[in-house]
């Protein structure tokens, strides 16, 4: 499993050399013809008892490795394995033809075996069964050795480091001059835990030592080798030889290399990656030091491979003359480090800059999600919205200017304004509290789309996509809307009044929503609020009115008047409106007439349900009107009975309401004035016949039959009076008959009444000289004396202190009467 | 012997063995990684993959071994299928002489195999139908014959690839019932029947 592809890593570097001198007892290996295994037991009494076993081989051992009871063979046809223990061996395979001589090295401390093929090193385990995929050197090896995690091999004139875990070449060192002789490589025998490998050449020994992962991932990013960097990092980090900080940490210092080399969207990929990165470290690429984050930038230097940050145009700017030198010496013919994409295709600087921009928004739209200090959480909202305004983006500016954000005002008002992005700006205003400033941008905002100036370049991409979002709104209208939403909330009177004639000017709807807005902590005073409204938007000040009366339970009469007033004073508008044009067709018409119908009956209602308003006032305003039912209304509410009849019987004919309006007024002249006007409407109209009789009809026993007959007149036909008049004299007899069975009953009663009396006066009583009086207590001897009912007797002059009512035994007749048996009436 | 028999995993050698340039390494990448390339290097020695596959509710993890199909490298191969649980065959159905190295491979196997490897032959290059020089009769006529299961399959647009491995991890887990069954299952017929209809067909 060989990689085609040079290595250029340093997995090893050298640290030492050593003369031939002092080289001494170097291994050679001679062809071995028999297999002679020698057992050497220590008895008792130091006695050594040696044993040896034979082992038949076809052929001659070439290579031989003893691993634990393993003992691999290695002959020119191939490789065996035989056990020490018995001494028992079977083949693991056999080698092709004309293939180079068998060669075995154990590795990882004895535990595997690894067996050439020609250039092809397959690992086997203790018991011969082959373990991983097979290593596939470049070179047929001389000699092999293992420094954990790389096996190193020697072989035509030079070194070769792979990786031990899955075989990828990764450093290729050149010795010797070829034919100089072979080169030998030699670790420590465990493998495992040493990191020196010595690799001796005919006239020399190098001694190279294992680079820590760290130190070659530097070096590739040294020479800018990011691919074999990252993969190396992976690499790494898959084996748990690299800790989580320091690939945050490599991940940060390959995003500010990329980043110097202008590959912005790989910078910022491995600056997300980074865990340790602050968004504080990108901030002197945005704004231009000393600012108000410049004690908030750590003083990070990495690896001291880029140069310190700075803003983003000088580093595109010197990386385009880094660019531009690459090409000339590439045109020279000598290799550079610079991106081959931008050698063959030189990007503009625009281009970069936009691309630049993007990605740091990508990577501060991704650091608002971290748990920040609210000092970096103000750096990153307000660069992000300076970056989106560098690139225009309306749309992202008021998402992130509307929304909750940590954007400081001061240092982006004057940018915003002069720029022209007035929206962000009166989002960011409202977002932080600044209503007044919000405001007052809207309303030049609104001023200036109603006038036709704002066609201008910033606007236009703007207002196209909130009208995809809002639907066909025009651009006062949004602003209308987006002051009415601080509006609203607000509780500033004063700002509310002065916001709200152009708010109004724009949408009634709105105003009347931000006046009856209950969002508000405190409420708006009635007095201002109805002062502050035109006049001549009738809508607010009604609907404002009615909101007030009808939400807020307000009790104040001239509220209740002005309401009435404005009311009918639409009603009559529509009337008249509506009268005037005729020639409409039916439709329009009906929808005319459903209006009016709806406001009328709104007026009626308002009128008969509120008793606060100033009834005169109203009526003096329609009085000139044809709003009949509304005037009965007021006159009613006056107590001007006859003219609410006038009304009700004989301008709208209402015949059923007028007898209704009789009844509750509950007198009986109230249907003899009624019926007075049936008779004799006046101004020139004639006897309401019909209507008489009807009244007649329904309410004739309650009317005196004197007065009905005298406000008949001679014209009434008899025939239409006749079957009423009589039905009327019937119940007037049925009446007086009743009547005088009344009268007889009661006169019966009081001459039982008369009888009790007399009877109780004629009462008897004996005194004698011991009686006194029951006040006073003196005898009362030959005085005068009088009796109560309740047989008490006094003095007279007791009495005339005491009066009739009272005895004095403290019964007060007036209050609780005396009632006797004896009283009863006996008939 | 894990103590839920519902949960055990189990383990299996599997090799896939066949002439150079028959599609080994694609059908084993095309199972492990889902991937496929073109122009896939020649393997040398051999490349090693583990793969799990569920089956019901066990679970199989295949030890893939995937050879060199050069002939340099055949001596190599019993180190391979030695103690395999399963060995593939592939041939290639454009070329003739791969199903001929791999009825070789069969035999080889036969011989020298441990007799319970369940044995599937695979048509590779299945995708290929215009070059076709291997009928699938012929082929699955011999598979049945010498009791291997067969499928013509396809790394290239995966066609039963996945479904090799799912039959071998089956099979496994029958263990000896199917062992003893004489003759090997067709489990998709689909390639095949196309094939039949569109070359034995006047119309």
């Amino acid at each position: 499993m060989g990689s085609n592809t040079p290595p250029s890593r340093a997995a090893l570097e050298p640290f030492a050399t050593l003369d031939p001198a002092a080289l001494a007892g170097l291994p050679v290996s001679s062809p071995l013809t028999k297999l002679l295994l020698v057992d050497l037991t220590l008895h008792d009494a130091d006695e050594l008892e040696v044993r040896t076993r034979d082992i038949a081989l076809v052929d001659g051992v070439k290579a031989l490795a003893w691993v634990g009871d393993s003992v691999f063979v290695g002959t020119a046809s191939g490789y065996s394995l035989f056990s020490t223990t018995n001494a028992q061996g079977g083949d693991i395979f056999t080698l092709p033809e004309s293939s180079r001589p068998p060669r075995v090295k154990p590795l990882s401390g004895g535990d595997e075996v690894m067996l050439l093929v020609d250039n092809v090193g397959v690992v086997v385990d203790r018991s011969g069964h082959p373990v991983g995929s097979s290593f596939v050197f470049n070179t047929t090896p001389d000699c092999i050795a293992e420094v954990y995690p790389y096996v190193v091999v020697a072989g035509d004139s030079k070194v070769d480091v792979y990786r031990r875990k899955n075989g990828a070449h990764l450093q290729a060192i050149p010795f010797a001059r070829p034919g100089t002789g072979g080169l030998i490589v030699a670790s420590e025998d465990a493998g495992i835990g040493s990191d020196v490998v010595v690799i001796a050449t005919a006239y020399k020994v190098f001694c190279y030592r294992k680079v820590s992962a760290v130190e070659q991932i530097k070096a590739l990013l040294r020479r800018k080798s990011y691919a074999e960097a990252i993969s190396l990092l992976q690499e790494f980090e898959a084996d748990g030889e690299i800790s989580n900080d320091m690939i945050s940490f490599v991940h940060a210092q390959l995003g500010f290399l990329l980043f110097f080399d202008l590959r912005f969207e790989d910078a910022v990929n491995h600056f997300l990656l980074s865990e340790t990165m602050q968004p504080a470290e990108i901030f002197p690429f945005i704004m231009r030091d000393p600012n108000r984050w410049s004690d908030l930038v750590p003083r990070k230097r990495y690896w001291g491979l880029h140069a310190p940050p700075k803003p983003l145009e000088e580093v595109i700017d010197d990386g385009l003359v880094t660019l531009q030198q690459a090409l000339f010496l590439k045109k020279a013919g000598v290799d550079t480090v610079v991106d081959d994409d931008f050698l063959s295709n030189p990007p503009s600087r625009a281009d970069l800059l936009e691309v630049a921009i993007r990605n740091i928004i990508r990577y501060l739209c991704a650091s608002r999600e971290k748990d920040l200090s609210s000092s970096e959480m103000e750096g990153v909202d307000t660069l992000l919205m300076y970056l989106y305004r560098a690139l225009n983006l309306v749309d992202d500016m008021e998402k992130l200017a509307s929304s909750q954000n940590s954007c400081v005002v001061e240092e982006l008002e004057s940018l915003l304004d002069d720029s022209g992005h007035l929206r962000t700006l009166a989002f960011l205003y409202g977002s932080k509290g600044m209503c007044s400033k919000s405001l007052g941008i809207w309303r030049i905002l609104a001023r200036n789309y109603s006038t036709g100036l704002w066609k201008d370049h910033a606007i236009l991409p703007e207002t196209d996509s909130l009208e995809t979002s809002v639907g066909k709104m025009s651009g006062e209208e949004i602003a209308a809307v987006e002051a009415s939403k601080i509006l609203q909330a607000s509780s500033d009177q004063d700002l509310v009044l002065e916001h709200l004639g152009w708010v109004a000017d724009i949408d009634q709807e709105l105003a009347t929503a931000i006046l009856t807005s209950e969002m508000r902590e405190k409420q708006l005073s009635p007095e201002k609020v109805v002062a502050a409204i035109d006049p001549e938007k009738v809508g607010i000040h009604q609907r404002y009115l009615q909101w007030l009366i009808e939400e807020q339970e307000c009790d104040e009469p001239h509220y209740h008047t002005s309401y009435a007033l404005s009311l009918s004073r639409s009603a009559m508008d529509a009337v008249r409106l509506g009268s005037n044009n005729e020639e409409r067709n039916n439709k329009e018409f009906d929808s005319d007439m459903q209006f009016i119908y709806l406001l009328r009956e709104r007026l009626q209602f308002f009128l008969q349900s509120s008793d606060l308003y100033d009834p005169e006032e109203v009526l003096y305003v329609i009085s000139e009107s044809e709003l009949w039912l509304e005037k009965a209304i007021l006159y009613r509410k006056m107590g001007q009975e006859n003219i609410v009849l006038q009304i009700l019987a004989l301008k709208l004919e209402d015949s059923e309401a007028a007898e209704q309006y009789c009844a509750e007024i509950g007198r009986d002249d109230a249907y003899i004035q009624l019926l007075d006007l049936y008779l004799d409407p006046k101004n020139g109209k004639g006897p309401m016949f019909t209507a008489a009789v009807r009244l007649l009809h329904n309410h004739g026993e309650s009317l005196d039959p004197i007065q009905v007959l005298e406000r008949l007149s001679a014209d009434m036909p008899l025939q239409l009076a006749s079957d009423t008049i009589l039905r009327m004299l019937r119940a007037r007899v049925h009446h007086h008959r009743q009547g005088q069975i009344v009268h007889n009953l009661s006169r019966a009663t009081n001459l039982d009444a008369r009888l009790t009396r007399l009877e109780e006066r004629s009462r008897h009583v004996q005194l004698t000289d011991e009686s006194i009086c029951d006040s006073c207590r003196a005898r009362l001897g030959t005085k005068l004396f009088v009796m109560y009912p309740d047989d008490s007797v006094v003095c007279y002059r007791c009495y005339r202190n005491q009066g009739d009512s009272a005895s004095p035994h403290g019964r007060n007749f007036r209050k609780g009467g005396i009632f006797k048996q004896s009283w009863l009436v006996s008939r | 012997m894990a103590a839920n028999p519902g949960n055990k995993i189990r383990n299996a050698k599997l090799v896939l063995l066949g002439d150079v340039g028959t599609g080994k390494s694609s059908l084993v990448l095309r199972f492990v990684k889902g991937q496929f390339v073109e122009f896939q290097e020649s393997t040398i020695g051999a490349a090693f993959f583990s793969q799990t596959l569920a089956v019901n509710d066990e679970t199989v993890k295949f030890e893939i071994w995937d050879t060199a199909g050069q002939e340099r490298y055949h001596s190599l191969a019993p180190m391979y299928y030695r103690g395999a649980a399963a060995a593939i065959v592939v041939y290639d159905i454009t070329n003739a002489a791969s199903f001929t190295r791999a009825k070789k491979w069969v035999q080889e196997l036969q011989a020298q195999g441990n007799p319970n490897t369940i044995m599937a032959l695979a048509g590779n290059k299945a995708d290929m139908i215009e070059a076709r020089q291997v009928p699938a009769e012929e082929a699955r006529t011999y598979a049945q014959e010498n009791g291997l299961f067969f499928m013509e399959t396809s790394a290239k647009t995966a066609i039963n690839v996945n479904d090799v491995f799912h039959e071998i991890a089956k099979r496994l887990l029958q263990g000896q019932q199917a062992q003893n069954t004489p003759a090997g299952m067709v489990l998709n017929q689909r390639p095949a029947e196309r094939m039949v209809s569109s070359s034995s067909c006047c119309s």
